[in-house]
């Protein structure tokens, strides 16, 4: 048995659709043209099944061929393939697995989310954005769906911006939107060294160091503007209508610059064989995810900046761009000291890379990044370091950045500490140092399994020498699974969470589903997830204000994507959570709504808020890690360790096993109706 | 009825037979689906799409307008009937017909239970939340009239996928986002009767048209604008016979009817004997010929020009005669009397003559060619000369061109153009009420998108080659014009800044010469003084006014133009 048919072929056919399965990795379709090789494809009667991504141990042309081959087609999406998704000829080379059909099988699993789309007219039938992009495509406005969708974002981030705000009007210590205010004037009035020491008890700037450089930048522009807006003390509270515009003027301009050209590289990099269409709809999606427009517009802050720069990193990482990748990840730390959510996925992911790569290059690849990585920080921190100032002075941005003076919680956040508090008052029974060595652990062991998924994939698919490097890596599907847990394993057990942090694990939820078919089991999680962060955050924005929005901008969106819990797979898991979840969340805001809480208890709404959110977020770690689980199985196989020989006699002989270069993509495994792969191999073994 | 309904089809182009005006009549749509849902997924879109829309703007800025309705609200729910007209406690009496004044004492009861205050009459300036959110909300269900109407549009009509473009086109129009729903008027509710009162005139049941429009006109006022058309559309298609005798049963029926309707309006105010009061209140002419702001006709083209002549004649001494009183009353942007410096004054009797004038020219056509499509050329003409030429004329009354000139944008390139130009330079001359930078974020890129989303696609569908030199270099023209609307619009709103700029630079005396050079500066140095500053203020103003008056003008003449070389073919001996 080889390990290069640990994922067996769906066996015959059962289903029409599945004569459109094909496998585009098979090595006759390298040596064949086009046409031909199209033709042949379809007249294949077996189906064949796509392989895991193996290390090549083939004859050297073919690889080149067909790397060169799959390059042409994955990376000009634009070509003469006809857009429609019904067409007969559309060829897939992504194993966007987003499919929940056929999990062990990835071509045939883009095969099916293409058969899909043919009965799918139905389908699209509930999806406004869909409806919409074809509406567009039709009128042959397609070149305007891209800068109509910015557009319209930028309207409704306008809108949500001429509301209230973090602390408005709310003297003498306000909110939000007056610390970021604050950090302009404290920048453009104070030297460097007393940015992170003057007069911290009036919002003193507890960010690091790249937030107080673009603070800097916005203060002086302001300064150029209208003095009085950034005056030294005399403008604190200051609330006029232009600086009000301002303000919001530098977040929807900043998230122009940054997190916007980041989603539109991702959706055009890690899905680059799918339809124009297709790409448009997870843009669209992205763009008016509604936690993110309530948070950054509403509520007031600049997260959009530390999430962009960290899906730069992610994209740079589907280009293999290791290195600009690690730097635009410390500049997301450097921005804000919340992407260390991410931090252990990252670090696994190019950890797992250099292992990948074996011990010369990834050796290399190592000593590199740990280069860049330290002198992007370097460099970030350089006003705090010798010669420009003492050595002591890098105490006081590191003290302020991480305040581990504080309490373990502070507000009614959705997260295990504050949900488990009903029951279990954590700071009678333990110090506070004990918990935050206790929330440290559990932390660690909850992003820990995602961590060893990286090293073990990267350690079965490594190469040897010799051996060049594939075009795409093989763990690269796993880092959006990863990055969840991580996220979201942080957000359940560290200290000092705030609800508005429930913003970093949306961006992998969100990226996940944005090119996921509606009635898929990952459409159901990430939709579900995203509602109920917008629910979980519902006590902060009503003190804000934000009620309409919040309501306008969740109906829309969802509306937006035609989500609906009914057209989940009918009685599966995610449907019967979701409409739990929405049942009670539901219920509780028709509670609020007709009832004020009794005096015994004040937060009454906000607690039983958090035990209706936190179960949701703890499933949600649970299969993110799950389906990181089963997409490190589809890659590599189930813990069966294979001898290196066997590969290599099957990757040279086998002209039906594939070239293993694969084009990145999203949520590789979905195993819902995963065939057992033991008795998938046996078959196999017995054909060949 | 049933009987005039089928000999006065609208659209009937062929006068041979039956067979073929069949053919071209428009559907009758299904009766009761007032009461069903039959909407289509991409119409729920829209719905979603504005709601959210309209929903996130209850925070935005508001003019008197929304004080003015609040007021109403406390007048009806609190005052009898008969001291509705006569109450003064607010500066903002109600000044709407009586329709309206029910209408607010509608919503004013379920105002008392959201918010005992709203109602309170003394409580003036009550901008809480609850008022705010309730207002806003009324204005968005009362829209929905407008969407039911145009839902109807969509139905019956001959080409549906283009009438459902022009139709979400209307419900999402800029126009109605910022009068509407940033502003605060309840335009969209009331351009809903009147497009029903349209639709019954292109369905073929006119008498219904004609008490929608009476309903329409007892909401609100200024649609008399438009009643010269109805008057001439009715007499002649409805009240008179093809040949020209007149039908007395039909003149009756509709006569009655639309008496009935204004006895149900101004019933009890006939009863008290308060008709001399009501009326003085809905028709105030104590004011001057140009709104606080220009709005962008005739008369502000005129204006400019005499500022210009001013400015000549000061700079150059030429012999004019100069009205000193003009000089120094400039309309820079305030209520009053405007004093013309050089050119003569223009008196109300002059507006009126004019409006007259170029209305009957469109009548007379109409009265020659009686159809669906003729009206509502007639209809947006008439409106459009009010526009141009009445006296003091607010920029909201544009609306009134806008909405039935859009029902026509896909009849041909020609009209196409002139809906384009006409949209742009009126939604254009609409930002100046919007004045808050926060909210100027939202109406410039709502507008550019809503402008994308009609021209694009309709566009494909009626381009025409321009045929000879002329056209060319009309068209040329055109986009040249509409090019200047980005311009114009950075100009406006990077001015403010500008001018601090130049204010502080003027303040250190070896640069005060700058103004001189400017050719934009409206006032010469000698008059203006020290105000100079101050009325420059208004020279964005006064530059959108002129700008949008310039393409409005124009497209008037266009629309005219057309209409007056359109063939409504056989309509004249089949009607």
């Amino acid at each position: 048995m080889d390990e290069l048919s640990a994922l067996p072929p769906e066996g015959p056919r059962k289903d029409p659709r599945r004569i459109r399965t094909i496998s585009v990795n098979s090595m006759r379709s390298v040596q064949a043209s086009a046409v031909a090789r199209s033709h042949i494809d379809y007249e294949k009667p077996e189906i064949l099944a796509p392989t895991p991504r193996q290390p090549i141990t083939g004859s050297r042309h073919l690889i080149e061929h067909g790397a060169q081959w799959l390059n042409t087609v994955s990376h000009s999406p634009e070509s003469s393939r006809p857009v429609s998704p019904t067409s007969p000829h559309r060829r897939s080379s992504t194993l966007s697995g987003l499919s929940v059909r056929f999990p062990t099988s990835m071509s045939s699993l883009h095969a099916a989310v293409d058969a899909a789309v043919g009965p799918a007219d139905k389908e699209a039938e509930h999806a406004m954005a869909k409806r919409w992009i074809r509406w567009m495509h039709k009128r042959g406005m397609k070149a305007w769906v891209i800068p109509c969708s910015l557009l319209a974002s930028a309207c409704i981030k306008f809108c949500v911006g001429l509301g209230s705000y973090s602390g408005k009007g709310t003297p003498p210590i306000f909110g939000d939107y007056e610390a970021q205010r604050h950090w302009m004037e404290l920048t453009i009035h104070m030297p460097i060294r007393r940015w992170y020491t003057y007069d911290l008890q009036y919002w003193g700037l507890d960010y690091p160091p790249l937030t107080a450089y673009v603070s800097w930048l916005c203060g002086i522009v302001a300064h150029r503007l209208e003095p009085s807006w950034v005056a030294l003390d005399k403008s604190r509270g200051i609330e006029t209508e232009a600086s009000k515009v301002f303000m919001r003027l530098t977040v929807v301009l900043l998230d122009a610059v940054i997190y916007v050209p980041a989603l539109v590289m991702f959706t055009r990099i890690w899905e680059p064989s799918r339809s124009k269409r297709t790409q448009n709809l997870a843009l669209a999606t992205l763009l008016f995810q509604p936690a993110l427009l309530l948070i950054d517009f509403g509520h007031f802050q600049y997260n959009s900046v530390m999430l962009g720069f960290t899906l730069f990193a992610i994209n740079a990482f589907a280009l293999e761009q290791d290195l600009f990748g690690a730097f635009c990840f410390v500049l997301s730390l450097g921005f804000k000291q919340m992407a260390l959510y991410y931090a252990p996925a990252i670090g696994g992911y190019l950890l797992a890379k250099c292992i990948y790569l074996g011990s010369v290059n990834g050796g290399k690849l190592f000593l590199r990044l740990a280069f860049i990585t330290s002198l992007t920080f370097l460099v970030l921190f350089i006003p705090f370091l010798p010669p420009f100032a003492p050595l002591s002075a890098i105490y006081d941005p590191i003290s302020r950045i991480f305040p581990f003076g504080r309490g373990l919680f502070e507000d009614k956040v959705a997260n295990f500490w504050c949900a488990s508090n009903v029951v279990f008052k954590w700071k009678n029974w333990a110090s506070s140092t004990f918990l935050i060595k206790l929330s440290a652990a559990l932390t660690a062991l909850g992003f820990l399994p995602s961590v060893i998924v990286f090293c073990r994939v990267a350690w079965q698919t490594r190469l040897f020498d010799g051996q060049k490097p594939s075009l795409h890596t093989p763990i690269l599907p796993l880092l959006p699974y990863a990055l969840l847990s991580c996220s979201m394993s942080f957000f359940l057990f560290s200290f000092q969470v705030h609800e508005k942090t429930i913003l970093l694990p949306m961006l992998p939820v969100t990226l996940l589903l944005s090119h996921a078919p509606l009635d898929s089991t990952i459409f159901g999680w990430g939709v579900l997830a995203n509602n109920v962060a917008v629910f979980s955050m519902w006590p902060l924005l009503k003190r804000d204000g934000l009620g309409v929005p919040y309501i306008a901008l969740t109906i829309l969106w969802n509306r937006f994507l035609g989500y609906n819990p009914l057209r989940l797979p009918s009685r599966s898991f995610i449907q019967l959570l979701s409409i739990a979840a929405y049942a009670a969340a539901f219920g509780l805001h028709v509670l609020e709504f007709l009832i004020t809480p009794p005096a015994r208890y004040p937060d009454l709404f906000a607690v039983l808020n958090v035990l209706i959110s936190t179960p949701i977020f703890v499933l949600l770690w649970l299969w993110s890690i799950k389906c990181g689980v089963e997409a490190s199985w589809a890659i590599v196989g189930l813990g069966s360790t294979t001898s290196r020989p066997n590969r290599t006699s099957v990757a040279s002989d086998d002209e039906k096993t594939a070239v293993h270069s694969r084009p990145v993509s999203l949520g590789v495994a979905q195993g819902r109706r995963r065939v057992p792969f033991g008795t998938e191999n046996d078959s196999k073994t017995d054909e060949t | 009825m049933e009987a005039t309904d089928f000999t006065a089809r609208p659209t009937a182009r062929s006068p041979s037979g039956s067979h073929t005006a069949a053919e071209f009549q428009y559907p009758t749509p299904r009766r009761k689906s007032w009461l069903s849902w039959d909407l289509e997924s991409s119409e729920y879109d829209l719905l979603f799409l504005s709601t959210s829309l309209k929903l996130l703007l209850f925070p935005s800025y508001r003019s008197t307008d929304f004080e003015v309705h609040r007021n109403w609200l406390a007048i009806t729910y609190t005052l009898p009937i008969s001291e509705w007209y006569y109450d003064t406690t607010s500066e903002w009496t109600l000044d709407y017909p009586p329709f309206f004044a029910y209408f607010e004492k509608l919503l004013s009861i379920p105002a008392a239970f959201v918010d005992p205050k709203i109602v309170d009459l003394n409580n003036l300036n009550y901008d809480a939340w609850s008022v705010i959110a309730y207002q806003r909300t009324t204005v968005i269900l009362s829209e929905l009239v407008l969407g039911a109407v145009l839902l109807r549009f969509i139905r019956g009509s001959v080409d549906p996928s283009t009438q459902r473009i022009i139709s979400a086109s209307l419900f999402l129009h800029p126009g109605f986002l910022i009068v509407d729903h940033m502003h605060f008027q309840y335009n969209g509710f009331m351009f809903g009767i009147m497009l029903w009162s349209i639709l019954m005139a292109r369905n073929g049941n006119k008498l219904a048209s004609g008490i929608l429009f009476a309903v329409l006109l007892n909401f609100k006022h200024i649609y008399m604008y438009l009643a010269p058309a109805y008057f001439v559309y009715l007499l002649r298609a409805f009240c008179t016979s093809p040949s020209g005798k007149l039908e007395i049963k039909n003149f009756l029926s509709l006569a009655n009817a639309v008496i009935a309707v204004f006895i149900l309006s101004f019933g009890p105010f006939i009863v008290m004997g308060q008709i001399p009061q009501v009326l003085s209140r809905l028709f105030p002419f104590t004011r001057g010929l140009n709104h606080a702001y220009w709005a962008p006709n005739a008369w502000a083209l005129v204006t400019a020009a005499d500022r210009v002549l001013l400015r000549y004649a000061t700079r150059t001494g030429a012999d004019l005669p100069i009205n000193l009183s003009g000089v120094a009353s400039t309309s820079r942007g305030l209520v009053g009397d405007t004093i013309f410096a050089v050119l003569p004054n223009v008196k109300p009797i002059h507006t009126f003559i004019a409006t007259i004038a170029f209305q009957s020219i469109a009548l007379i056509k109409l009265w020659l060619n009686p159809t669906y499509k003729s009206f509502l050329t007639a209809l947006t003409l008439c409106g459009y000369a009010s526009y141009l030429f009445g006296w003091h004329v607010h920029e909201k009354a544009i609306l009134l061109v806008l909405v039935p000139l859009s029902l026509l944008a896909a009849e041909r390139h020609a009209y196409f153009r002139t809906f384009i130009l006409v949209s742009v330079a009126g939604v254009f001359s609409l930002f100046p009420l919007i004045f808050t930078p926060g909210e100027s974020m939202v109406k410039v890129p709502y507008s550019v998108l809503w402008i994308i989303f009609v021209y694009v696609p309709l566009t494909r569908r009626v381009y025409e080659f321009p045929r000879s030199l002329s056209f060319a270099i009309i068209d040329t023209l055109e986009k040249i014009y509409l090019a200047g609307f980005p311009l114009l619009q950075l100009l406006v709103a990077l001015f403010p800044t500008f001018i601090k700029r130049r204010q502080s630079s003027v303040a250190i005396p070896t640069e005060t010469c700058v103004s001189s050079s400017d050719f934009t500066c409206p006032e010469p140095d000698p008059y203006s003084g020290p105000a100079g500053m101050a009325g420059m203020e208004f020279l964005p103003l006064m530059l959108t006014s002129v700008y949008c008056a310039i393409g409005l003008v124009w497209g008037f003449c266009r629309l005219m133009f057309l209409y007056l070389n359109e063939t409504y073919q056989g309509a004249s001996n089949h009607i």
